[in-house]
């Protein structure tokens, strides 16, 4: 890359040489350079809006962070922070929440990709798929905050269908709460995953899945042996982009349950954001951020690494 | 154990013609040979037959049942893909082992199966492996060990053995017509090349732009070439194919006369086929006088280029020929060998 970079830099240079034709020549030093001389308006700019803030929250979590002086606490703020119920609540209210609505979705945008991507009309028009994308997330969430409150739309709707026989209380109890979260997390996202492995699937060699079928093979055997195999990297990306995504879910938590009942739907970013806004414990609350970054960092890494060595021959 | 049948099967996408109103009778037991240049629907009349592509027109018969809406999976057909359409995810060992598992085959079996299938192929020592990390040739062979291993009603291959070497191309075709004779499978067989073709078919198709020019034994193909096209096409080098007129009896084209060639009295244009061996080099005028262009030594003959009108005559002469360019020689032919070809239709005519 530095290469080709190069190469077009010189050739420039070239062209704007007078008529004479006279080479520009550089030293090794400026060759070297240019290339980098390219590229580094994007990273400054990717610096200062990522990374800055980055080191400054992981510089921040090592104070006790008053509104008029930062006091040093040493590592005092992670202590406190693994000792902190709510932190481990918080951690496993996400995992519970985001792993089962991650599964959901993949599992119901594989099925629908596979039974979808045969059909002409959808390869036509799976852009349609991707509305519920577009749609504001803190819209989304207000509509289904007030679906599922109680008495409303759901427990109406089901009631009038003859599921049940009284109002369900979907936000004050506790995997009703969780439910909602998770329902409204899969309505708004499964579409992404789906146009994902739609495209997975469309990419795939079709004289494979004509030669599984001469040798024999049932739809669901080309599925479970063949396609699903290939798609491994792509599933893999695809589940750590929607999980780190959804770790840090939080517009649905603020306005569809503020983390009730109990603290139980609360999720790391929405304890984070109670510790830094609420509490106004900014070293605190930048300490968990740490945490989670790093935690995140590690899972996807790992994920990546399993899949994308199963993946290769 | 299956006979197929085409009848006037067509297949076009818009207004691409791929295969145009073939009717074919392939019988039980026979080993078949397409053979026709690159894109004249070789692969889609063997796709039709397994029934991964709907013929526009015409039926898909397989032992007198018309097999058109029945799914490729339930023809039990075995094919080998030109592309090899080897499965990435699995090992070697896996994409052979793939047909027993899906078709039921005890398990038991397996094992001993894959084992001689791939030994067939000599691919013994790849099964560990994935088809990502073998050369063209040796996916070529498991695409080939994948398809023989079980027995299905009609095997379909597609230039099998294009990507070997000639050495393994030569022993994998001793192999296949070996297993062919043995398993009595009906066997339909795709190549570009005329020695494979003649040497392992039965019957041979000749075809060209979508068309069947002509069904026949090796020999026939050979001997008895209906049209132009077949007489260029087999052979090698092919046949001369030289216009010229026809009148009384006698066809001249410049630096040619040959007479005797029956009591044909009305005049007209012809086109003169006659093989490279049985042209025959003489040293005194004879029916065929031209300079020679270029002297090409294979080994055990000799192929002498001579130029007549523009175009090359190929004869072949003996292994030690050799003679200086543009030096003028002279040629006799095989009276009761050569050809004659409508003009214009390209259709025999003697
Ligand atoms: N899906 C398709 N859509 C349109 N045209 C096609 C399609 N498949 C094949 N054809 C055309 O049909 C003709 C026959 O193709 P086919 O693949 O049967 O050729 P072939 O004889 O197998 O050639 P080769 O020896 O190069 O493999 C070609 O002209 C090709 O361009
Ligand atoms: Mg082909």
């Amino acid at each position: 890359m530095t290469q080709t970079a190069f190469k077009a830099g010189g050739a420039a240079v070239v062209a704007a040489s007078p008529p004479a034709g006279r080479r520009v020549r550089r030293s090794a030093f400026q060759r070297k350079l240019f290339p980098y001389l390219l590229v580094a308006p994007a990273v400054c700019y990717l610096l200062m809006i990522t990374l800055y803030p980055g080191v400054y929250a992981i510089y921040q979590s090592f104070f006790f962070v008053r509104f008029n002086e930062w006091i040093p606490a040493g590592f005092d703020n992670y202590v406190e922070l693994f000792q902190h119920d709510e932190f481990w609540g918080a951690l496993w209210n996400t995992f519970v929440i985001g792993g089962i609505a991650l599964t959901l979705e993949c599992v119901i945008a594989l099925a629908l990709a596979y039974y979808a991507y045969r059909d002409p009309l959808i390869r036509g028009w799976r852009i349609v798929f991707l509305l519920p994308m577009l749609f504001m997330p803190s819209a989304v969430a207000f509509i289904w905050k007030l679906a599922f409150a109680d008495g409303r739309v759901i427990s109406d709707l089901l009631m009038r269908v003859g599921l049940i026989t009284e109002n369900i209380d979907f936000l004050g109890v506790v995997w009703n709460a969780r439910l909602t979260l998770i329902v409204a997390d899969v309505w708004q996202w499964t579409p992404f995953l789906f146009i994902i492995f739609v495209a997975a699937l469309q990419a795939q060699d079709k004289e494979i899945e004509e030669a599984a079928r001469l040798d024999g093979a049932s739809w669901s055997a080309i599925f479970w042996n063949i396609s699903l195999p290939l798609m491994k990297p792509v599933i893999a990306v695809a589940v750590i982009l929607r999980g780190i995504d959804i770790t840090t879910m939080f517009a649905n938590v603020f306005i569809m349950t503020q983390g009730t009942p109990g603290g139980t739907t609360e999720t790391i970013s929405f304890f984070i954001y109670r510790m830094g806004f609420r509490t106004f414990n900014f070293g605190y609350a930048s300490a968990a951020s740490a945490v989670m970054l790093i935690l995140t960092l590690i899972i996807a890494q790992l994920l990546l690494k399993r899949f994308f060595r199963s993946g290769r021959a | 154990m299956a006979e197929i049948e085409l009848r006037n099967v067509r297949k076009q996408w818009g207004a691409v013609v791929g295969v145009n109103d073939v009717n074919l009778t392939i019988t039980d037991e026979e080993f078949l040979v397409l053979l026709g240049p690159s894109g004249c629907g070789k692969t889609t009349t063997m796709r039709m037959i397994a029934g991964l592509e709907d013929p526009s027109a015409g039926d898909v018969v397989i032992d007198g049942e018309v097999v058109n809406e029945v799914d490729a999976r339930d023809r039990d057909v075995a094919m080998v893909f030109q592309s090899y359409a080897l499965y990435p995810n699995m090992t070697i060992y896996e994409n052979i082992r793939f047909p027993l598992r899906m078709r039921d085959v005890p398990k038991a079996r397996h094992a001993e199966l894959v084992q001689r299938a791939a030994e067939m192929v000599e691919l013994g020592d790849y099964l560990h492996r994935k088809p990502g990390a073998l050369s063209g040739g040796q996916r070529q062979r498991a695409a080939l060990a994948r398809a023989i291993v079980r027995q299905p009603h009609v095997f379909l291959m597609d230039e099998p053995l294009s990507n070997l070497d000639a050495k393994l191309r030569t022993a994998m075709r001793v192999q296949l017509k070996h297993l062919q004779r043995q398993l009595k499978i009906t066997t339909v067989y795709v190549t570009h090349d005329q020695v494979e073709a003649m040497t392992l078919a039965d019957r041979i198709v000749i075809m060209d732009g979508g068309e069947i020019q002509q069904i026949g034994t090796p020999d026939e193909i050979y001997t008895d070439p209906a049209n132009t096209f077949v007489a260029g096409f087999i052979g090698s080098p092919p046949m001369n194919l030289i216009g010229g007129r026809l009148e009384g009896g006698s066809f001249t084209a410049p630096g040619i006369r040959v007479d005797g060639l029956g009591e044909n009295a009305g005049a007209r244009n012809a086109i003169l086929g006659v093989r490279p061996e049985d042209c025959h080099v003489v040293g005194a005028p004879a029916h065929f006088n031209a300079k020679i262009f270029a002297i090409e030594p294979m080994g055990d003959q000799t192929v002498v280029s001579l130029s007549t009108d523009g175009h090359l005559v190929e004869v072949r002469a003996a292994r030690d020929y050799r003679a200086p360019l543009d030096s003028m020689a002279h040629i006799s032919f095989d009276l009761d060998r050569l050809y004659l070809f409508d003009e214009t239709s390209g259709e025999r005519l003697r």
